[in-house]
């Protein structure tokens, strides 16, 4: 597939895979950022990947545009050969009551479904790390069932709790602290996203698979969350 | 580590800053750091320091310190009308404090941010490779905060290598209260049809005071992307995106690290600074500039200032 190389600034370059939310081409930026990080490249300061595109902020004294492109571009041309490894899995207990689930009923009415088919759509699916961004550890996780997609709120809670678990359009993710956000709430989970004690500081990383697994509300409790 | 600073009074917003974070775009982390680097330079150059040692970044004024060792300091940037036991001081230039010294700042009446360095930077918690507070995730410096009443600064007790340093008058940057910004075109220019381009490149555009650290919001001409939404992507230093209300936004310091606005380009680091510095009801220009010249500026700001890679 054609890659677009752009400007971003005077020491950022931006790479185009695609333009849309693809697996293919979520896969495609995930080779890439892995083959990058692998190459351990002192003048790339940041390599970030998103669903479609990567950006690469590099040393400018080290690298011009052209220069810069080139050196990607060599890189990611081996990584089309690589054979991802299998990714890794990782389950998130949610306590899906409605006390932490905020947003449950109001969807649940929304979507003419009840309560407890919401929960289990949420839960069947295995969603795919996207990007990461908003804050320290916001996983972007897609897609979920289309019989989920909602709109944001209205207007945006000015405190979503932390660990939130919390869907928008065909996308779902858990909020890693409290923070504002217009992102419907259906559970909660007590394991941090972020924390200094995680190898990579975050608990997920582009390219993981992620499964939410329905706990009770004495297990949720007792895993140390929060009501 | 010796006892360096008490604070008394946290002012506005004064936190603990270096040249940022780097290498935690990916899992989210914001790069915070200086959001002048130019005057943030400057006090750490007077002081003998390397370019990216920590400072207390003071923004808008109003704070109390209070020396609890000897210490060898100087104060760059915002003229906040600085005093040390109650008597004027210059900003510019190395200042030598005693035991018990009080430095207070009065509100800033040209720029924004100042910054105040000591010899050797500030010993507090150096967290995911900076010393740099991110005030929006609550992270870094103090306890993610900005400083307060009763913090305490601790130094490395360091001696200036040159107790009498200033800077020279022709280098003292002035913060006017009308600017350019350098701007390379890039990401979602081709959304900017000609005429929306001319918009925005005839404009004078107004800084309302709608800002943080995060980014500044501009208010004047609207200018119209041909979409209102991309697929999220990621976003770097002194990106403008322009979101369906028209207005520009230029993305600073504590920015997201992905959103999904159309942007037309990204104005040159240098030229960030400068907005940073700028007042509420300060006029902004955009200037196109070419990708060479715009690195050219930029190399030749951190070589000035010895800095390690940019």
């Amino acid at each position: 597939m054609s890659r677009v190389y752009k400007i971003a600034s005077e020491s950022s370059v931006i790479v185009y895979f695609g333009s849309s939310i693809d697996p293919a081409i979520s896969q495609e930026v995930q080779k890439a950022y892995l083959a990058l990080k692998a190459e351990k490249c002192e003048s790339f300061f940041e390599i970030i990947p998103s669903y479609a595109s990567l950006m690469v902020s590099y040393d400018l004294m080290q690298f011009d545009f052209d220069g810069v492109c080139a050196k990607i571009e060599k890189i990611i041309h081996h990584a089309e050969e690589i054979t991802m490894s299998e990714p890794k899995i990782i389950t998130i207990p949610t306590y899906y009551g409605v006390e932490v689930g905020l947003d449950l009923q109001l969807l649940a009415e929304e979507k003419n479904l009840s309560v407890e088919e919401i929960i289990a759509l949420h839960v069947k699916g295995l969603y795919s790390v996207y990007a990461i961004g908003f804050a320290p550890g916001f996983a972007y996780l897609g897609e979920i069932d289309e019989r989920l997609a909602t709109s944001r709120l209205a207007s945006p809670r000015k405190a979503v709790p932390k660990g939130s678990v919390s869907i928008a359009d065909r996308q779902t993710a858990v909020y890693p602290s409290q923070s504002p956000g217009g992102w419907k709430v259906l559970g909660r989970t007590p394991t941090a996203m972020f924390d200094a004690a995680y190898d990579g500081l975050s608990l997920l990383h582009v390219g993981d698979h992620v499964q939410f697994e329905p706990i009770s509300k004495a297990e949720f409790l007792r895993l140390g969350g929060e009501l | 580590m010796s006892r360096g600073f008490l604070v008394e009074n946290g002012g506005v917003q004064s936190c603990i800053q270096d040249a940022g974070r780097r290498g935690f775009s990916d899992i989210g982390l914001t790069q915070s750091g200086a959001m002048d680097e130019m005057a943030f330079g400057y006090a750490n150059f007077l002081v003998g320091n390397d370019f990216n040692t920590s400072t207390i970044e003071i923004a808008l004024g109003g704070v109390t310190l209070k020396a609890q060792e000897e210490m060898c300091i100087a104060i760059c940037g915002a003229t906040m009308h600085p005093k040390l036991n109650g008597h004027t001081m210059s900003l510019w230039q190395v200042h030598q404090l005693k035991k018990g010294d009080v430095l207070s700042f009065g509100y800033a009446s040209e720029g924004q941010f100042a910054y105040l360095a000591v010899a050797g930077g500030f010993q507090t918690p150096h967290l995911y490779g900076s010393f740099s507070t991110s005030i929006k995730e609550g992270l870094g410096g103090i306890e993610g905060r900005k400083l307060k009443a009763g913090d305490q600064l601790p130094t490395s007790g360091a001696r200036c290598p040159m107790d009498r340093r200033k800077l020279e008058k022709q280098h003292i940057p002035h913060y006017p209260d009308e600017i350019t910004l350098r701007l390379v075109k890039g990401y979602q220019e081709e959304m900017f049809d000609n005429k929306a381009q001319e918009t925005f490149f005839n404009s004078v555009y107004t800084f309302k005071g709608e800002g943080d650290r995060m980014g500044y919001r501009l208010s004047g001409e609207k200018v119209v992307p041909s979409t209102t939404g991309i697929l999220s992507e990621p976003i770097c230093y002194g990106a403008v995106q322009i979101p369906s209300h028209g207005e520009p936004i230029v993305l600073l310091k504590e920015r997201q690290t992905i959103g999904g606005y159309p942007k037309i380009g990204s104005v040159i680091a240098v030229d960030c600074f400068k907005l940073a510095q700028l007042r509420a009801g300060g006029r902004v220009r955009f200037v196109e500039v070419s990708l060479e010249e715009a690195r050219r500026v930029t190399h030749a700001f951190y070589t000035f200032f010895g800095a390690k890679g940019v």
